[in-house]
Parts: structure tokens; C-alpha cells; sequence
């Protein structure tokens, strides 16, 4: 028999950090800029896939890395640090080789419509925006703001797989290591999917008018992390 | 490890990957899927019935991420419990995954264009003859390379996750990757060449996709030898690239030297990322001279 409240009283610590790493990531979708369909066809600016499947890609690569410098070192600092790492240049480079195929295969320049000028390189915006069209590409400031929400999804999914890798239990190194990273990967995939409601589809970056709506994301994630904290804990503190 | 063995792996893993990269664009070009199948789906809504294969299910990470575990799990199977050899045991897991791959494919094309019988939109049975083999095929090829970046990370650079849980993840990244980069060539460029190149794909446009090829009727397999030219290449180099610089910053600074080693490799992740922004901005300068604005500026012209 599981001696639920002692498992949570021992590892209360946890369940708060595993419940901060889910919200972690529930914020950070929002800075990735996503164009669902309509991006493929350049039809709006954005990479041209939807969010769940581009955040949980890049969170992903992150907790790869993050699983492996875990391996290493006992450093927290390290292992968030390798998975900010890990998912920011899955996501720079899935970005700059998208942008490649947008001016070389399909002949547009990476512009957006939501501002006129560019927040960060103050370039005009609006005329390059082809007729139609909603943008296409990726400017500098969604490729910016991409960057920073892979960093933060990439530290959100490395503190939730650090987190469950240290509750104490019986279980074998190696099937503990493959429990707790899958039950990240859950986690992961939850916050992932929470956002997309707010974003509906497309979202250009920390400019687009959509932003705004992320407390209402990281206040669900929170309620729904920390249920899912309170199971994982309670399941691989009592194995 | 000898830091030339791990240099010598990861130029192993980042060549599988882009092969599984290009390999996966290809296969998801041949049976139209992901985002520009919603162009393919609504083209018989629009009047416009055609001869292209149409399979998408659930997008292309999970797709990518069930044939990765699928082949994963059987080729765990069978090295732990029938102690098969390593490439033997990758070649027969990447071949159930195939088989699955096929299975779903066909069953995904039918009831797709069954759906579509009040469109007029005809079900080619030769299709499911000609082009599901291809899609096996290729899918055979991106599982077996995902299989080999794995089982090298597992084994050589002792990565803790299991074989079928590193498999899984980069099948979602795999397809993420090619979602983003390589359904862009095949969706606005591929399928609306009616329209001038460089001029945008006006929302207008939406479902009237060319139908023709340079001979006959245009089909899958002729939209995969269109993009085996840019998109395809592109997706292997984006997918090679994430393997390889992800890896490559811990073997060149091993974090197990110590902690102070560990921070200099996340000082490399960071300059790559930067090199990363800076290029982005170069390519989009050049792109923004090259083509110019589309329209005049209304405060010089008013």
C-alpha cells in the first residue's frame, strides 16, 4: 500500500517545481510564432505548422539535452541551461531553414502583418506584405521571439524532468529514467496543448494582439500542472 | 570517451538524421500530408477533383513519432530478448514500421476520398497500387536513419533515455522539422504554380491547386520529384543540423569534465543561436532588396 501523504509531504518541494515547469512551458508557446496551414502556403507569417506539434518538437530536443547533461552533473543550473540550449536551436534552425525555403523556393520576403514597422529592426512592414495575404515568413521579430519560446520551454521541460528525477523511490536507474522522462514528455505535451486555445491557429510572436491572452493559459496550466504533479509524485514516489 | 570517437559518432548521427530528414519531406510530398493537405482536401469542395494521394491523419510529428516508437520498440525486442545483432535488429523494426506506415496510409486514402463522393472526387485504386509502396519506402528509410541516431546515443554517447523514448522524441521532432520547413516548398510553391513566382498566394487562391503534370495528371510521385530538388534537401539539412549542433556542444565541451566545461558548452549553444539570428537577418535584408515591396509607400506617393 502507498502511503500517499507521506510520499507528498516528502517530495511537496517537487510538486511545486514540476507545477512552475508546466507553466513555464504553457508561457512560452505563446512566444513561438506559429502559421498553422495558412503559413505553408504562405499565406501568413509564421512557421507553417501548428503549435502543439512545433512546442512539443522543440521542448523535446530540449529534454534530450537536458537528459544527458542530467547524466552528468548534479548542477540544476547546467541542466536547465542544456535544455534552453537544446530547444532554441531546434527551433533557430528549423526557422532559418524555413525562411530559406520562403525568399529561395517560394520568392517572398519574410514580412508580417500585425505591425507596420518591426518592433525590433524598425523596418517597414506593411508594404512588403503581399496581396492576400496575411505575411509570410519569418521576420526578425518573430524569429526573436521564437528563440526566446524555445529557451523557455526548453528550461520549463528540463525543471519538470529534474524534478521527477529526484523523488526518492525503489525502482531500477533505468527504468526510473525512462518513467520520469516519460511522464515529462506528458506534462509537456498537456501545456503544449493548453495555449493553442488562446492562439487559435496562427500567432506572430510577443507583438501579435493575441499575446495578451497568456495569463488566461497560465492559469489553466497551473490548476492542470499541478494535478499532474500530484500524480506523477505520488506514482514514482511510491514504485 | 576519446573525443575523436565522439566527433567520429556525431558525424554518423547528423548524416543519418539528414537522410531521415529528406526522406520524411519526400514521403509526406508523396501522400500529401500535413498542412498542404488542407489545399488538397478542399480542392474537390471548390470543383476542382484531382489525382493526388491524401493521407493526413494527424499531422506529421505524431505520424512520424508512432512509426519511430514502432520501429524502436520491436528493435529493443529484439536485441534484449533474441539477442538478434544491432543492424539486424534496426533493419527488421524499420520494416514492421513500414508495414504500419503502409497500412494506415491505404486505409487514410480511402476513407478520405470516400468522404469527398459528393464532390464528384473519383477514388484511383491504382493510386493506392503506385503510391503506397513509395511512402513504405521512404518511411522505411526515415525510421531505420531515426533508429541509428538513437541506438548511437544510447549506446556510444550513453544517453540515459530508453531506445524506443529517444526514437519517439525525435519522430515528433523529425516531423516538426519537416512540417515547418519542407511543406512550405510542396504547399506554395508545388501546388500553386498557376500563380507567378514571387507574387504571394493570395487567399483567393485557396483549393485551386494545379491538377497537371508535365505529363498527364498530376500525382503524388510527381510532387515528391519536384521537391527531391529543394524543399526535401532543405528538410535533411534543418533535421542534420539539430542532431548534430545539439550534440555537437557536448562532445566538444564534455560536461562529465566538469561543471566549468558544462557552462563553456552552453556558451557555444548560445553563439550558435546567435550566429543562427544574425543570418536570419542577412537573409531577410537580401530578400527584402531582391524582391521589393509589393505595393508603393501611400505616405511618399499621397
Amino acid at each position: 500500500m502507498i502511503d500517499i501523504a507521506g510520499v507528498l509531504a516528502a517530495n511537496f518541494l517537487y510538486v511545486i517545481l514540476i507545477t512552475l515547469g508546466g507553466v513555464l512551458v504553457s508561457g512560452s508557446v505563446h512566444f513561438v510564432p506559429v502559421g498553422g496551414a495558412p503559413a505553408a502556403m504562405a499565406q501568413a507569417t509564421g512557421i507553417g505548422t501548428g503549435t502543439v506539434q512545433l512546442a512539443a518538437g522543440a521542448g523535446l530536443t530540449g529534454l534530450v539535452t537536458a537528459g544527458a547533461m542530467l547524466n552528468v552533473t548534479d548542477s540544476i543550473a547546467l541542466i536547465l541551461a542544456a535544455g534552453m540550449v537544446g530547444a532554441m536551436i531546434m527551433i533557430g534552425v528549423t526557422m532559418m531553414v524555413g525562411n530559406l525555403v520562403y525568399v529561395y523556393g517560394v520568392g517572398v520576403p519574410p514580412a508580417s502583418a500585425k505591425v507596420d514597422y518591426d518592433p525590433i529592426t524598425k523596418d517597414r512592414q506593411d508594404i512588403y506584405v503581399s496581396q492576400g495575404t496575411e505575411g509570410h515568413g519569418l521576420p526578425t521579430v518573430s524569429f526573436v521571439s521564437g528563440i526566446i519560446g524555445g529557451g523557455l520551454g526548453g528550461i520549463g521541460g528540463a525543471l519538470v524532468y529534474y524534478s521527477l528525477m529526484s523523488i526518492a523511490n525503489g525502482m531500477a536507474s533505468a527504468d526510473f529514467i525512462g518513467l520520469a522522462a516519460i511522464f515529462a514528455v506528458g506534462i509537456f505535451f498537456v501545456n503544449a496543448v493548453i495555449p493553442s486555445y488562446n492562439i487559435g491557429g496562427t500567432i506572430e510572436g510577443f507583438h501579435d494582439p493575441k499575446f495578451k491572452k497568456w495569463p488566461k493559459a497560465v492559469v489553466t496550466s497551473l490548476i492542470v500542472t499541478f494535478m499532474c504533479a500530484i500524480v506523477s509524485v505520488i506514482t514514482i514516489g511510491g514504485l | 570517451m576519446e573525443p575523436l570517437i565522439g566527433m567520429g559518432v556525431l558525424a554518423l548521427m547528423g548524416a543519418a538524421a539528414t537522410i531521415a530528414g529528406a526522406s520524411e519531406d519526400l514521403e509526406s510530398d508523396v501522400g500529401s500530408q500535413s498542412n498542404p493537405n488542407s489545399q488538397v482536401q478542399l480542392a474537390p469542395q471548390m470543383m476542382y477533383p484531382h489525382r493526388i494521394f491524401n493521407k493526413a491523419i494527424s499531422g506529421e510529428p505524431p505520424s512520424n513519432a508512432l512509426i519511430a516508437a514502432v520501429g524502436g520498440a520491436s528493435a529493443s525486442v529484439l536485441m534484449s530478448a533474441y539477442s538478434m545483432s544491432v543492424v539486424f535488429a534496426i533493419a527488421v523494426g524499420a520494416l514492421i514500421a513500414a508495414g504500419i506506415h503502409g497500412t494506415y496510409a491505404t486505409t487514410a486514402y480511402l476513407g478520405r476520398s470516400a468522404s469527398q463522393k459528393r464532390f464528384r472526387q473519383p477514388i484511383y485504386l491504382d493510386m493506392v497500387r503506385s503510391h503506397v509502396p513509395v511512402m513504405m519506402g521512404f518511411a522505411y528509410i526515415t525510421t531505420f536513419c531515426i533508429l541509428v541516431v538513437s541506438y548511437l546515443m544510447t549506446s556510444v554517447l550513453a544517453h540515459p533515455f530508453p531506445l524506443t523514448l529517444l526514437a519517439f522524441i525525435w519522430g515528433i521532432t523529425i516531423g516538426a522539422v519537416g512540417s515547418s520547413t519542407g511543406d512550405v516548398h510542396y504547399g506554395a510553391e508545388r501546388e500553386f504554380q498557376n500563380v507567378e513566382f514571387g507574387s504571394g498566394l493570395n487567399a483567393a487562391n485557396s483549393g485551386n491547386i494545379v491538377r497537371k503534370a508535365e505529363c498527364g495528371l498530376r500525382n503524388g510521385i510527381d510532387n515528391s520529384w519536384f521537391c527531391a530538388k529543394f524543399g526535401g534537401p532543405l528538410t535533411g539539412l534543418a533535421f542534420g543540423m539539430v542532431v548534430f549542433l545539439s550534440g555537437w556542444i557536448t562532445t566538444i565541451f564534455d560536461p562529465s569534465m566538469g561543471a566549468n566545461i558544462g557552462w563553456l558548452a552552453i556558451v557555444a549553444g548560445l553563439a550558435i543561436i546567435l550566429i543562427l539570428v544574425l543570418g536570419n537577418r542577412r537573409l531577410e535584408v537580401f530578400a527584402r532588396k531582391q524582391y521589393g515591396p509589393y505595393k508603393e509607400d501611400e505616405e511618399v506617393t499621397a
